[in-house]
């Protein structure tokens, strides 16, 4: 009895806490006001525009926990889309070619901020709030309409089934699943812990303080272009500006998993699952015929709101100490 | 035998600050060497430096007779050297294990942690010094104490060849500086050398086989454990002889009366026991609190203050009661506190010392319009002058100065106030002995033109020389009280000890 009360204790004290209650009620509302919320449908559809929400959510998560923070992920996710769709053409090859920019132009965006906020200790806010306007204006220049060319067989493995069962999306996000398995096994993933929660003490335990937040805003990176990936299948279009929401989404979405803005605490599994909150959320908005200016709003008050939460539980944690 | 380690010459400057002008010394396989000197003298920079943390501007360094190559940033676990740090490195979201392996995780074959041998590890180090504390607990929950013995730990888990501990005993009760001494006698007569760095004189006499003394970025001189007496090491830190520091109280005169009581607290719950806490401070009376550690003496400082409110009881200040919910309403009753930790809750760190000095009358004075900058800087010279702040300079940066003569600006900055009682929370954490006389002068003075102290200490040695009676607390309750002939150092560590048979008595 004894550990299953310790057991409990240990969810209620964790800063996921709020989230869980959260997500189960999210699950009954939708199960109400969504129809057919449980059938197989819907929940690939759901699953198919909540797969970037998580994957940028764990990115913005990653520079969360070593003390940063990324405003440029959107702007960064939109240019991705623009490059692919400039360079994708029917051959396997060119595909290929455009996954590989992909990866590489989002770890080049990530160095870039990484850069300026640890090497040059440039706060985290300005720094990607400008770089994003870098990006934004990139792909303007690239595409300053939508469009490019996604080839058809391209965004189509996106919506298919593996073995005619298993939506592609589920292995994605087993794959990412695995990329997490071995990132928290890595010495890494602790010294990021570390760095974020206290930078002095890092310091002298020897850890390299610089290449950690480095190396955090490379994993950033990796995800922000499986992201860009998803998406461009998605809407199978390049567009500037198809990103901007998933900045304050990420945010969002990383506060409510527990993800602390000071750094050094949270999970990317709590972001992954604030990723899937949010989702739930914005679905409610759109069966309730909410207009997306509304949604806006509503996305604003819900960061706050989480914010606030967040702020509550510590300040409960501080009493107690 | 050549040395397990020798220094030369080292120097390090910070900015324009010179921390260290000339250090020197030599350390012999399974030694143990004190490193004492006052505040500032640079003992911790030149502890950082042997262990590789940061380069100096000069000098050599010789591990084993072999010369290192000190401008590369030599790596110090290549030459197994751990360093207790004196300001913890210790991440508090993180659990035991994971702090204990911080920054040298062992990584198996594809490069991920191997997370048993790390808690096995961290097991294994802690065993000795903490045997009831899970590894698996995260280290914010510890207390300070707890903290430091992980910090211990972290350093011993390195099996190193040289240990050097910077202050480990600043936050250990009686107990565990005990532990830790049978620890260090151990690690000793297995080979281990050790660089023992503290304030606490008797104990760098108990430990020590050799000192080496720092004043001023410079090694001074060397005392062998034959010629070690306080007196002579008190010179060497100092420069200064013939002075009888540390012993400042002036015995009370018969037939003194200290009658009206300033102070009282009635039944005020310390949250964690079902009695509260009463006690009464007189005019001019110099009242200690203490026994072990944490056992509530800061928090009924905090109380007094206004940092934490009472959940029950009654404090009443010269006989009317008074409520006490926010640091203001402390601060309109003339009730200060000086607090534990200056750098957080005691000072503006990147401003000047008239600055600090200054701020807390801000809400108090009743001006027209401007504040009367004229009178308040001859008001901060002459505190300056009534605390002797070295450098007496109002215009230095407080982040520049030592920590002794920062806590001199957290007093000075209530004495223009003229404190009706003042509250100390373990004001001489990591003062040197003569800044820690010229603070216990300060605190006589104030005494004796009437106002009423509350004295937390964690050294009994200044207890007894500045109280007027010691309250022992014990679980957040007052066991004992000790007064007149009976107080002691023996006493009270007495008291302290058996602070739990007389409670439950």
């Amino acid at each position: 009895m004894l550990k299953i009360n310790r057991y409990f204790k240990e969810i209620y004290s964790s800063t996921a806490f709020p989230g869980i209650i959260i997500f189960l009620m999210l699950i009954a509302i939708n199960a109400v006001i969504q129809p057919g919320f449980f059938t197989y449908y819907s929940f690939k559809l759901n699953l198919l525009s909540f797969t970037p929400l998580i994957l940028v959510s764990i990115a913005q998560a990653l520079v969360m926990l070593v003390g940063a923070l990324d405003l440029s992920i959107g702007a960064s996710i939109s240019l991705l889309t623009v490059f692919m769709a400039s360079v994708m053409g029917d051959s396997p090859l060119s595909i290929a070619l455009a996954l590989i920019l992909a990866l590489g132009a989002a770890l080049a965006m990530s160095l870039f901020n990484g850069f300026f906020i640890s090497y040059l200790k440039l706060p985290p806010f300005l720094v990607t709030y400008a770089s994003s306007a870098i990006w934004f204006g990139i792909a303007l220049y690239i595409m300053p309409t939508p469009g490019g060319y996604i080839p058809k067989p391209f965004y189509k493995f996106y919506r298919s089934d593996f073995l005619g069962i298993i939506p592609i999306p589920v292995l994605i996000l087993i794959g990412v699943g695995v990329i997490y398995f071995i990132l928290s096994r890595l010495k890494v993933y602790k010294h990021m812990y570390a760095v974020g929660g206290k930078e002095e003490a890092a310091w002298a335990s020897g850890i390299k303080i610089h290449a950690t937040r480095i190396k955090a805003f490379l994993w950033s990176g990796v995800f922000i272009a499986l992201a860009a990936i998803c998406l461009v299948s998605q809407t199978a279009t390049g567009d500037a500006r198809c990103g901007l929401s998933y900045t304050l989404d990420s945010v969002a979405a990383a506060v409510i998993g527990g993800v602390s803005f000071s750094g050094g605490k949270g999970s990317l599994a709590g972001a992954a699952v604030g990723g899937v909150i949010l989702g739930l959320l914005i679905n409610i908005l759109y069966f309730a015929n909410v207009t997306s200016f509304y949604q806006t709003f509503m996305k604003g008050i819900i960061v706050i709101g989480a914010l606030v939460v967040g702020s509550v539980t510590r300040m409960k944690e501080q009493t107690i100490s | 035998m050549t040395p397990v380690l020798e220094a030369k010459q080292v120097r390090k400057k910070f900015g324009g600050v010179v921390a260290l002008a000339d250090a020197s010394m030599t350390l012999e396989k399974g030694e143990v060497c004190g490193l004492v000197g006052a505040n500032g003298s640079g003992k911790t920079t030149f502890a950082r430096i042997i262990s590789g943390l940061i380069k100096p501007d000069g000098g050599e360094l010789y591990i084993n007779g072999s010369k290192v190559d000190l401008q590369l940033g030599f790596e110090a676990e290549q030459f197994s050297i751990a360093l207790v740090h004196q300001n913890l490195s210790l991440v508090p979201e993180m659990t035991i294990w994971e702090n204990i392996n911080l920054g040298r995780e062992d990584t198996g074959r594809l490069g991920f942690v191997q997370i048993d041998k790390a808690v096995n590890k961290a097991h294994e180090a802690l065993k000795e010094l903490a045997p009831h504390l899970s590894v698996y607990e995260r280290v914010k929950n510890l207390s300070p104490s707890q903290k430091q013995l992980v910090e211990v730990a972290k350093a011993l888990s390195k099996h190193p060849q040289i240990l050097i501990l910077d202050e480990p005993t600043a936050s250990l009760s009686f107990d565990q500086v005990k532990r830790l001494f049978e620890i260090i006698n151990k690690l000793k007569k297995q080979g281990t050398s050790i660089i023992f760095i503290s304030h606490r004189l008797p104990e760098v006499t108990e430990i020590c086989d050799r000192l080496v003394v720092f004043r001023d970025g410079c090694s001074v001189g060397v005392i062998e454990r034959e010629k070690i007496n306080q007196e002579e090491v008190v010179f060497l830190i100092t420069g200064k002889r013939g002075e009888e520091i540390g012993k400042v109280k002036a015995k009370p005169e018969s037939g003194e009366t200290k009658a009206d009581t300033v102070l009282e607290m009635e039944d005020v719950s310390l949250g964690d026991s079902k009695e509260g806490i009463n006690l009464q401070l007189k005019r001019g009376e110099i009242v200690g609190l203490g026994g072990l550690q944490g056992q509530g003496q800061g928090k009924i400082l905090l109380i007094l203050g206004g940092l934490l409110s009472p959940t029950t009881g009654n404090i009443k200040i010269e006989g009317k009661s008074v409520v006490i919910r926010h640091p203001r309403d402390a601060i309109r009753e003339g009730m200060f506190l000086v607090p534990g930790d200056r750098e957080r809750e005691g000072l503006f760190l990147p401003h000047t010392v008239f600055f600090n000095l200054i701020y807390p009358q801000f809400s108090q004075r009743e001006t027209k319009f401007f504040l009367p900058w004229k009178e308040l800087e001859s008001e901060a010279n002459r505190i300056i002058d009534m605390v002797a702040l070295v450098p007496p300079d109002k215009n230095m940066i407080v982040s520049n100065l030592s920590g002794g003569n920062q806590q001199k600006v957290v007093i000075g900055k209530w004495l223009a106030m003229s404190p009706r009682i003042l509250l100390l929370n373990d004001p001489t954490k990591g003062v040197d002995v003569e800044t820690r006389a010229n603070f216990y002068q300060i605190v006589q003075d104030l005494a004796q033109k009437g106002a009423s102290v509350l004295f937390y200490s964690t050294d009994t040695d200044e207890l007894v020389a500045n109280c007027d009676r010691v309250l022992i607390l014990f679980e957040g309750k007052i066991t004992q009280e000790i007064c007149g002939e009976e107080l002691c150092k023996e006493r009270l560590l007495e008291a302290s000890l058996r602070g739990g048979d007389i409670a439950e008595n």
